[in-house]
C-alpha cells in the first residue's frame, strides 16, 4: 500500500458522492449564467455580495435542516427559531455587554433550546415532527413577548459589516462549511450519518446513538439562531414573525439538493446548492416581474419536478 | 382487573378520559364553560377539525403526511361560492363541484406519490405552496360571502337542537371507523402503514392505495372546507391555515403512529375535542397572543407524553 492510498480513497468516494449531484450542479450552473446574463451587476464586488447577503439565510436554514434530516429527523420549528433569534439580538445589543454579548446570547438559546427539543425527542421517544410543530408554538410565543413589535437595535456597524458592500457573508458561509466539514471527521459528527442510515446497527457498532442526535438537534437550533441574528443585521431590527418562510423553504432546499427523508442519505454539498438554486430562481422570478404569487405556483411545480423527473428518469432507465 | 389495565393503555380511551376531566374540572371552576350551549359550540368547533382530520388519519395510518389539507379547506371555501350557479335553489351543485374539486387534488397528490414516488411530505407541502399562489390569483386579496342555501343549512341548522356540522361528523366517523376496522381496504392500508414492503409482497397494490387514501383526504378537507364556510358565512384566503397542524395534532393525540400501521380514528375523535377545548381554556385565561401560543404549544406536549408515545424500540 502507497502513502497516497488513504488520500486516493478519500478523492474517489468524494467523486461517487458528487456523480448523484452532477444533474444539480448543471441546473445550478445553467440558472448562475443566465443571472449573470440578465443581471450583470452580479459580477462586480457589490453585486456578488449582495447576492450572498440574499441566498446566505436560506443557505443556514437548508444547513439546519439538512443537518437533522441526514440523522433521519426534521425540524417545523427552524422559521420560530430565525425569529427568536432575530429578537434575542435586536433586545440584547444595547445591554450592558452590547454586541459579543448579543452574540452570545443567541448563540446559547439556539443551542440549548434545540439541545431540549432533542432530548425530548430522543429521551421520550416522541415523534420528532410534532414535537418540533408544539416547540414552533412555544418558540415563536417566547418571540413575541421579547418583542411584541418589530424594532429593538443593531449598531450600523454590525449591519455594514455583515450585510454592507463586502462579500463578508459569503466568507462565512465557506468557514461554516469548513467547519461542517472538519466536524464530519470526528466520531460525533460521522455518527450523524451513521445513526441516520441504520440506527441499530450504529448502535451496536458503539456509535452513542441518542447523544448524536441530541447534537444534531443542538447545532440545527445553533444554525437557525445565527440565520436570524443576519437576518436581524439585514434589516437592522428585529421582528418576531420573520422568520416563518423559512421553515418550508429549509425543507424545499434539502430536498432540491437530494437530501433524503429518511436519514443517512444525501450530503451537506447538495443542500448547499439545493438551497443556491431555490434563492436564484426566486431572485430571477423577482427581477422578471413575476407577480409574488406566481412565484409561489413556480415554486410549486419546481419542487415536485426537482424530485420526481430522476425518479422518473430511473424507472425509464430500469424499463429499457 | 386485565380488562381495566388493557383499557388504561388504549390511547383513544385515555384521550376521552382525558377530555372528560378537563370538561369536568372546567365546568367546576369556570362560569359558564359547562352549560350545554356552550359545550355543544365546542363540539361544533371540533366537528371541522374531526372531519379534516379523517382524511389526515388515513393518510398517516398508511404512514404519509397530508401537508395540503389547509390549503384544500381554503380553496374548497373560495372557490364555492364562485361555483354555486344562480339557476340551482337548492345549491347542490355548489357542493358537487367544490367536492370534485377537493377530491380531484386529493387524486393529483396522490398520483404524484404513487407514479412520481414523490414523498408524500413533499408531494403535499408542494401542492399546499401551489394552490396558494393559485388561489391569490384567483380570489385576488378579498373575502367571498356565500349564498349557496345548503352550504347555510349546514352551518346554521339544528334539527332536534343538534347542529347539522355534528350530525355530519357523526356520519363521518362511523363511515370511516367501518372504512378502517371492518373493510378489506382499511386492513390493506394499515398494512401497508406497518411494513410497506411485505404488504406490496402480500399482493397490496401501494399505486392504488395511495391513490385512494390521498383522494380520501382530499374529499374529507373539501366537506370540512364546506362545513367552515357555512359557519363562517364568508370564505378568505388562510381560512383553512389553522386546520393543517390541528389535523395533524388531533390525529397523533388519538395514539395514532405517525409512523402508519397503528392506530383509529376512535382516538382522533377526541383527540379533536381535546385542542378545541385546550384553545377554549386558554382563550378564558385571557392572556397576550405570545403567552397563548405558549399555552398552547406546551399543552400540546403535555398532551402528547400522555397519549403518544411511540413504542420503545
Amino acid at each position: 500500500m502507497s502513502a497516497s492510498s488513504p488520500m486516493r480513497l478519500y478523492g474517489s468516494i468524494q467523486l461517487r458522492r458528487n456523480r448523484g449531484l452532477a444533474g444539480l450542479y448543471l441546473v445550478v450552473a445553467a440558472f448562475l449564467i443566465l443571472y449573470a446574463m440578465l443581471f450583470p451587476g452580479i459580477l462586480s464586488i457589490g453585486g456578488f455580495s449582495k447576492f450572498t447577503q440574499n441566498w446566505f439565510p436560506l443557505a443556514l436554514v437548508t444547513m439546519a435542516q439538512a443537518l437533522l434530516m441526514l440523522n433521519g429527523g426534521i425540524t417545523l420549528a427552524i422559521g420560530p427559531l430565525v425569529s427568536l433569534g432575530a429578537v434575542i439580538a435586536a433586545t440584547t445589543m444595547e445591554g450592558a455587554l452590547g454586541v459579543p454579548g448579543g452574540i452570545l446570547a443567541v448563540a446559547l438559546a439556539g443551542l440549548s433550546i434545540g439541545a431540549v427539543i432533542g432530548a425530548i425527542v430522543t429521551h421520550l421517544r416522541l415523534p420528532a415532527i410534532i414535537v418540533t410543530l408544539a416547540g414552533s408554538f412555544i418558540i415563536g410565543g417566547v418571540a413575541l413577548i421579547l418583542l411584541p413589535r418589530p424594532g429593538g437595535f443593531i449598531p450600523d456597524w454590525l449591519s455594514t459589516t455583515l450585510a454592507g458592500h463586502t462579500p463578508v457573508a459569503f466568507v462565512l458561509l465557506v468557514v461554516i462549511l469548513a467547519l461542517w466539514k472538519a466536524f464530519l471527521a470526528t466520531p460525533l459528527g460521522l455518527g450523524i450519518y451513521a445513526a441516520g442510515d441504520n440506527p441499530v446497527g450504529a448502535f451496536r457498532s458503539g456509535v452513542p446513538v441518542e447523544r448524536v442526535k441530541v447534537v444534531a438537534f443542538a447545532l440545527s437550533g445553533l444554525l437557525a439562531a445565527l440565520t436570524g441574528l443576519f437576518v436581524a443585521a439585514q434589516t437592522g431590527s428585529g421582528d418576531p414573525v420573520i422568520g416563518t418562510p423559512f421553515t418550508l423553504n429549509s425543507i424545499a432546499a434539502a430536498v432540491l439538493g437530494g437530501v433524503g427523508f429518511l436519514g443517512g442519505k444525501g450530503t451537506m454539498r447538495g443542500a448547499i446548492c439545493g438551497s443556491l438554486l431555490l434563492s436564484v430562481m426566486i431572485n430571477v422570478m423577482f427581477f422578471l416581474g413575476f407577480p409574488p404569487v406566481a412565484q409561489y405556483v413556480a415554486q410549486g411545480l419546481i419542487i415536485v419536478g426537482a424530485v420526481a423527473v430522476p425518479e422518473l428518469l430511473a424507472q425509464w432507465k430500469a424499463r429499457r | 382487573m386485565n380488562t381495566i389495565r388493557s383499557a388504561f393503555r388504549n390511547p383513544p380511551f385515555l384521550t376521552l378520559l382525558l377530555v372528560a376531566l378537563v370538561w369536568i374540572v372546567a365546568s367546576f371552576t369556570l362560569r359558564g364553560f359547562g352549560a350545554y350551549g356552550h359545550l355543544r359550540y365546542l363540539l361544533e368547533l371540533a366537528a371541522v377539525i374531526g372531519i379534516a382530520a379523517a382524511g389526515q388519519t388515513l393518510v398517516i395510518l398508511m404512514g404519509g403526511i397530508d401537508l395540503s389539507v389547509g390549503a384544500v379547506i381554503t380553496v374548497t371555501a373560495i372557490l364555492l361560492p364562485l361555483f354555486s350557479p344562480a339557476w340551482d335553489p337548492t345549491g347542490l351543485v355548489g357542493i358537487a363541484v367544490a367536492l370534485a374539486i377537493a377530491t380531484g387534488i386529493g387524486l393529483m397528490n396522490g398520483a404524484g406519490a404513487a407514479y412520481l414516488r414523490v414523498p408524500p411530505i413533499i408531494m403535499t407541502l408542494a401542492m399546499a405552496t401551489f394552490l396558494q399562489g393559485l388561489l391569490v390569483i384567483v380570489a385576488g386579496g378579498s373575502a367571498v360571502t356565500v349564498s349557496n342555501p345548503a352550504v347555510i343549512l349546514l352551518g346554521q341548522a339544528r334539527p332536534l337542537g343538534i347542529p347539522a356540522g355534528i350530525i355530519l361528523w357523526l356520519v363521518v366517523s362511523i363511515a370511516i371507523l367501518l372504512l378502517v376496522h371492518r373493510m378489506p381496504i382499511g386492513a390493506r392500508f394499515l398494512a401497508l402503514g406497518a411494513n410497506p414492503l411485505a404488504a406490496r409482497l402480500s399482493g397490496v397494490s401501494v399505486t392504488r392505495n395511495t391513490l385512494m387514501v390521498h383522494t380520501l383526504s382530499g374529499f374529507f378537507a373539501g366537506l370540512a372546507g364546506i362545513l367552515v364556510l357555512g359557519m363562517n358565512r364568508q370564505g378568505y384566503v388562510g381560512i383553512g391555515d389553522p386546520y393543517l397542524l390541528t389535523s395533524i395534532a388531533a390525529v397523533v393525540l388519538g395514539g395514532t403512529s405517525i409512523l402508519g400501521g397503528r392506530g383509529t380514528y376512535a382516538g382522533t375523535i377526541p383527540g379533536a375535542i381535546l385542542l378545541v377545548t385546550t384553545t377554549a381554556l386558554i382563550t378564558v385565561v385571557n392572556a397576550s397572543p405570545g403567552w397563548r401560543s405558549i399555552m398552547f404549544g406546551t399543552l400540546i406536549l403535555a398532551l402528547l407524553l400522555v397519549s403518544g408515545r411511540e413504542a420503545r424500540r
